[in-house]
């Protein structure tokens, strides 16, 4: 009997694809439909609707059974829950790592193997390698949608068990065959953003969660120039949407998120792209996880991404100590920003990774 | 794969889509036309008028067709806004066609109050009575409900409204084919249908009007159903709608019969396989064929998934629309436990069922449970 994959289907043109790849290869394919996220005024739409139908048109359209599975709670419990005390701390999370890790090769997982799968599937750009020392997880071949990032936080385990079936193609490649398929979605527009706020408002959306507490704004200098609205609607080292305009410095430079001083509720401005403030050759990550192995060194030299598509940072892990390791970069890094993931790699090897706790 | 989830919808009946498809390839005129394809269109309309009179033995005038049920209910619940009275009683288990719709019209200055249901969801007509106030204009609680199939006390409700001089509309679209329907003799006012629930195609259904209730169209446009609902009128489809019902109400004893015998089969098969199921609904004063049991040691979605993966079709809760199942506002209505909730399906039988069905389906059932059970 063919080996029964279940694939996680979003309705999106990537997961799309992994399925038929994956029913051409000869799997039993199952197709499930995920919904991790209930506004709680949903009274007269469901935000998922339209993708739930496309997911039902794809696997009409390849005679594949689509079954729907409601994660929403847990996703409450375990990705929500953590994003809001982020926020609230002035920090800025990634729920999309930690979806990723609590929710889709966790219970989504968990709920593959009770319905008798022995892998489960993702449209992740990502590849995973088998060897003598352990499973590793690979960047995709396409270098512009590569999502190992987003994976980081996966152990033996999980791996041991997903198939990314789109690791060796690129995205130019997967709209191809989704166009050659007919798919419905072989033109729809890759998700930006956070999944549950969608296209709404941040600020807004956040306002419902968090109370606001409006402060000052303060350049580098210490000179008063605004109000902010609060700040965890602010990231380090954004420019936009701050208010302040380039007439409140020295030159008509724009002005930039250089720091959140929490103690007293300031936010720290400076002006310039080149402002030495927003640089920083050092940090601390904690959370660190290890897909495959620990380093086994410590001076330990790697490369690290601080951002989703960053270019690999040449940098040194020089100590770990309490969990905590601290890391030199060759090169002045703009803006790390605490509550973001550091992820590191060998080349095409996904290491891991952790979560910046200061600069 | 076999179908076992009728009340969320039936197959459409051969006859009716024969009957349709020769309506939707010869009579294409507009109802509304003057010359003769108009003309045909029209006969078409007021032949299926009749025929559902006829089969609920009521008068042609009191049939208003719509695009199904929710927009019967919808017409009946928005013409509110141009009552003086403001207040309506309806019940904790109806239709999010109701439920939803009072809670919109709430922002228009509509007021309700939702009466409680007992542990078989039922509910009790004093609740109803003692409900009622000064500006108390309607009172809607359905004939039999879609998740457990309970029967409600309509005779004793229907004499409270008139009593107190409120009207009363009953949510009706999962009755017929199953029971009698009793239109005069409960004195009904008003009450809403949907073809797709008894053989006939989707999107049209009537609403029932009884003589000397003047209502507000909601949809306005045309004129089309003597005012009360413009657009061009759905031709195939209410012819189709017209046949089902005929052929509804004719054979409804021998349907409810054959929907009893599988339902008996049913729950002697569960019993011998899985001792521990608990059924919802009235024991007695419900649907026939409609079986609402909880599973408690399997969550109803894995049941369903696995059923689904057998090529079973049943349902579960109330689904939201992009297909996921949540606990079961009915169930909760009815203090069912949580627990118990999500672990409930509803399988509802139809006239294409047969024993040897049923007998597949109990297999499954003892597939899937042995499993879960074993694993535990």
């Amino acid at each position: 009997m063919a080996k029964r994959v279940i694939v996680g289907m979003s309705g999106g043109v990537d997961s799309s694809v992994a399925a038929y790849l994956l029913q051409e290869q000869g799997y039993e394919v199952q197709c499930v439909f995920m919904k991790n996220w209930e506004d709680e005024d949903d009274e007269f739409y469901c935000s998922s609707e339209e993708d739930y139908s496309d997911a039902v048109q794809v696997c009409d359209l390849l005679d594949l059974p689509l079954h729907s599975v409601n994660f929403s709670k847990e996703y409450r419990e375990n990705v929500f829950k953590y994003f809001l005390t982020e926020y609230k701390s002035g920090r800025t999370p990634n729920p999309d790592v930690l979806c990723n890790k609590e929710i889709k090769f966790k219970f989504f997982l968990e709920y593959a193997l009770k319905l008798g799968a022995e892998a489960i599937a993702t449209g992740h750009y990502a590849r995973i390698f088998t060897s003598a020392g352990g499973i590793q997880l690979l960047k995709g071949i396409d270098k512009n949608k590569d999502q190992s990032y987003f994976l980081h936080l996966l152990g033996q385990n999980e791996l041991s068990k997903s198939i990314f079936p789109l690791g060796k193609m690129t995205k130019t490649e997967v709209r191809k065959i989704a166009r050659e398929q007919n798919f419905l979605n072989s033109d729809k527009k890759d998700s930006t953003g956070i999944c549950f706020i969608g296209e709404r408002d941040f600020k807004a959306f956040l306002q419902q969660y968090l109370p606001t507490q409006p402060g000052d704004i303060i350049t580098t200098e210490g000179k008063f120039v605004g109000q902010h609205d609060g700040l965890m609607y602010y990231t380090l080292g954004q420019r936009k949407g701050i208010g302040v305009g380039g007439g409140h410095g020295t030159t008509e430079e724009p002005w930039y998120v250089v720091k959140k001083d929490l103690d007293n509720n300031n936010l720290i401005i400076g002006q310039g792209h080149n402002h030495p403030g927003l640089y920083s050759k050092i940090l601390k990550a904690g959370q660190l996880h290890w897909i495959t192995f620990a380093p086994s060194k410590i001076p330990f030299e790697c490369t690290a991404k601080i951002r989703y598509r960053q270019k690999d940072q040449n940098c040194i892990i020089i100590a770990i100590e309490n969990g905590i390791a601290n890391i030199i970069f060759t090169e002045n890094q703009f803006a790390p920003t605490p509550g973001q993931s550091v992820v590191f790699y060998d080349g095409e090897q996904c290491l891991g990774g952790g979560i910046i706790e200061t600069i | 794969m076999l179908y076992f989830d009728h009340s969320a919808t039936t197959p459409i009946d051969p006859k009716v889509l024969a009957l349709m498809q020769e309506v939707a390839n010869t009579h294409f005129g507009n109802p509304s036309s003057i010359h003769k394809y108009g003309q045909k269109a029209r006969a078409i309309i007021e032949k299926s008028r009749r025929q559902i009179a006829d089969a609920l033995s009521v008068k042609s005038r009191n049939i208003i067709f719509t695009g199904g049920g929710s927009e019967a209910n919808n017409m009946v619940l928005q013409n509110l806004l141009y009552s003086d009275k403001k207040h309506v009683i309806t019940s904790s288990i109806e239709h999010p066609a109701i439920l939803k719709v009072l809670k919109h019209l709430k922002n228009f200055g509509i007021s309700y109050t939702t009466v409680p249901v007992d542990k078989f969801g039922m509910v009790d007509p004093i609740n109803i009575e003692s409900a009622i106030r000064d500006d108390t204009a309607l009172i809607s609680i359905m004939y039999a409900n879609n998740e457990v199939g309970t029967i409600q006390p309509i005779a004793e409700i229907v004499k409270i409204a008139k009593n107190n001089n409120v009207l009363f509309h009953s949510d009706a679209v999962q009755t017929p084919g199953k029971i009698q329907i009793l239109i005069n003799e409960l004195d009904i006012d008003l009450m809403s249908f949907s073809a797709h629930k008894f053989y006939g195609p989707k999107g049209v259904g009537f609403l029932y009007i009884r003589d000397g209730i003047k209502l507000y169209p909601m949809i306005i446009g045309g004129g089309q159903e003597k005012k009360l609902r413009a657009g061009t009128e759905n031709t195939p489809g209410i012819a189709g709608l017209g046949l089902a019902m005929e052929l509804a109400v004719k054979n409804q004893p021998n349907a409810q019969n054959h929907l009893q015998i599988l339902e008996n089969h049913f729950k002697n098969k569960l019993a011998e396989i899985y001792p521990d199921a608990i059924y919802n609904g009235h024991p007695n004063l419900h649907l026939p064929g409609l079986v609402s049991v909880t599973i408690p040691s399997v969550t109803s979605d894995m049941l369903l998934v696995n059923l689904d993966m057998k090529g079973m079709a049943v349902s579960s809760g109330s689904a939201c629309s992009s297909g996921t199942v949540k606990p079961s506002d009915v169930l909760k209505a009815m203090h069912i436990s949580n627990q118990h909730n999500i672990s409930s399906l509803r399988i509802s039988f139809g006239k294409g069922n047969t024993i040897e069905q049923v007998d597949k389906l109990i297999e499954a059932f003892d597939e899937i449970l042995k499993k879960y059970n074993r694993k535990k």
